[in-house]
């Protein structure tokens, strides 16, 4: 129907707040080739010196080293975990299947400074404070909803007779699930796995409580050293993170349609 | 097959985990908050006391942060819904081919990490950033705006985080609007401004009091930008949690503060989905 088409005012109010959500990048990443030790814009001169000091400090390579690392383990751990109890509540074999679902989510709800004080509290109690392990499982209880949502979402999306098909042929239970279902859902679980990964990447309140000075991740150290003021430094670790992130949003798109999934 | 057994297997791992690292650390949590705290000596062993959870409502800088966070959380939630409804609504009845672009332009900020566009915030907003810089160079003011630590610089920083969440929740919200609805409103003489106000906007009341929960929920419970925005002295209820347990020590006041804001979260999810239940059954 044509004429509820939007106004031009409403077209040029609604582009007006999509340049807004654009401008920190921009700035961020125009700041981070200036060659004065504040940040300016204009950018005052070309450098490339800030992204050289960076990726040379090792106190940012740990922290990088640290959150890709975590970020890997939590999110397959999730992945493993999730698709599992996912795949146990869509067969609707178990009683009280919408409460334990709840339960799963949780974590969405409960305010993340909540879950960390709470994880400082116990791993200080059981005398773990300090272990990567415990991390790892603390970031697993965060980016499990993820994965869940999206795996419930596209196995509700599948006809059933495909895999007792399978099944009917022949297969056992995880070869019908593995060569049959696995595939119809990858790409909803392949989003997830992705929010599961930048939950994870970005995330400040739960792992400040947990994570020791040697364990420290990059967001942590970019939201400390903000404290101390803001340097160029934190800018061009930031212009890294803004490339990776439109390279892989770009790449999720191809691949899976990404934006269908949020 | 042992078909109940076998889901039983499949889902025992993540219950346990979930169950030993989330479900105990909160319900560890609630014998704290009602301990006794000296300065200097920690928390008094076998002690029992209502006062953490008083001092919220009674001591007047705890009951200020905590006016403080809910004003926030419900200008944040009227700002995003007024912005975020004319992108919507571009997105959904716009052009199909800026559709795409549209919706990927707003999802990009989500996926950004959440520290680098708090960041970008301060180099806009500081006493010699970006905007004052600016505003300063056109003759608009003299002295610069005071952008941070306060309400202003909060309330900008918070509506640019969650505002991808409230976009996207219209956008699920205007896209189930039967468009056949419209098309006989407007057939029946409405003008256009009459079809969105009577029903357009009413159809997507859904949608919007999801997205405004959702943004509220998130903004009342932010960490990382308060912070970052606001410094150690605008403080917020989560800032206050994180401060009690990390420079101040004092554990029993930061968990009472601790359930007091899971509590309200929880009981906003809850009365919203009750009304949200019984609209669906009038309707």
């Amino acid at each position: 129907m044509s004429d509820m088409k939007p106004t031009l005012p409403i077209s040029i109010v609604a582009l007006l707040v999509v340049a807004f959500l654009q401008v920190p990048v921009l700035v961020v990443v125009l700041t981070s080739f200036s060659e004065t030790s504040y940040l300016t814009i204009p950018p005052q001169g070309w450098t490339l010196k800030w992204f050289a000091e960076v990726l040379s400090d090792p106190v940012y390579i740990r922290a990088i080293r640290n959150s890709l690392i975590l970020a890997v383990s939590s999110t397959l751990l999730s992945l493993v975990l999730g698709v599992a109890a996912a795949y146990a509540l869509f067969r609707k074999a178990i009683p009280g299947s919408e409460a334990i679902t709840a339960l799963l989510m949780a974590p969405l709800i409960v305010p993340s400074v909540v879950i960390g004080v709470a994880m400082l509290q116990y791993v200080t109690l059981v005398g773990l404070r300090g272990s990567f392990l415990v991390l790892i499982v603390a970031h697993v209880v965060i980016t499990v909803p993820y994965i869940l949502r999206s795996a419930l979402a596209s196995l509700s999306g599948l006809d059933v007779s495909v895999e007792e098909a399978a099944r009917v042929l022949g297969a056992d239970g995880f070869t019908a699930f593995r060569l049959v279902t696995l595939p119809l859902i990858k790409p909803g679980l392949v989003a997830g796995a992705l929010f599961a990964f930048v939950t994870s990447m970005e995330n400040v309140p739960v792992t400040i409580f947990l994570a020791s000075a040697r364990q420290t991740t990059l967001p942590i150290l970019i939201f400390s050293s903000v404290e101390m003021g803001v340097n160029p430094g934190v800018a061009a670790i930031s212009t890294l993170l803004i490339v990776a992130t439109v390279i892989v949003l770009l790449l999720a798109e191809r691949w899976t349609g990404f934006h269908k999934f949020v | 097959m042992t078909g109940q057994r076998s889901a039983w297997l499949l889902i025992a791992p993540l219950l346990l985990v979930l169950l030993l690292s989330f479900v105990v650390p909160l319900v560890l949590l609630l014998p704290t908050s009602f301990q006794e705290y000296q300065p200097g000596q920690g928390m008094v062993a076998g002690s029992f006391t209502w006062e953490n959870y008083l001092r919220i409502a009674t001591d007047g800088y705890y009951r200020e942060v905590v006016l403080r966070t809910l004003a926030l959380g419900l200008g944040v939630t009227v700002l995003c819904l007024l912005t975020g409804y004319p992108v919507a609504y571009l997105i959904v009845r716009g052009h199909p081919r800026w559709r795409l672009p549209l919706t990927l332009l707003v999802i990009f900020p989500l996926m950004l990490n959440l520290v680098v566009r708090s960041f970008g915030w301060i180099v806009l907003l500081t006493n010699r950033g970006v905007v004052n810089n600016l505003l300063i160079d056109l003759g608009l003011i003299e002295r610069p705006l005071k952008l941070m630590f306060n309400m202003t610089g909060l309330l900008i920083g918070l509506t640019h985080i969650y505002l991808p969440f409230m976009v996207l929740m219209l956008v699920a919200a205007l896209q189930n609007v039967p468009r056949d609805v419209e098309a006989a409103a407007a057939t029946l003489g409405s003008s256009r401004t009459h079809v969105f106000w009577s029903v357009t906007l009413p159809l997507t009341a859904p949608g919007i009091i999801g997205g405004s929960i959702l943004v509220f929920v998130l903004t009342i419970s932010a960490l990382v930008t308060p912070r970052m925005l606001g410094g150690p002295t605008y403080q917020v209820m989560a800032t206050l949690i994180y401060d009690e347990y990390m420079q101040l020590l004092d554990w029993p006041s930061g968990s009472a503060l601790s359930f007091a804001l899971a509590a309200s979260t929880l009981v906003i999810i809850w009365l919203s989905s009750r009304m949200t239940r019984r609209w669906a059954g009038m309707a």
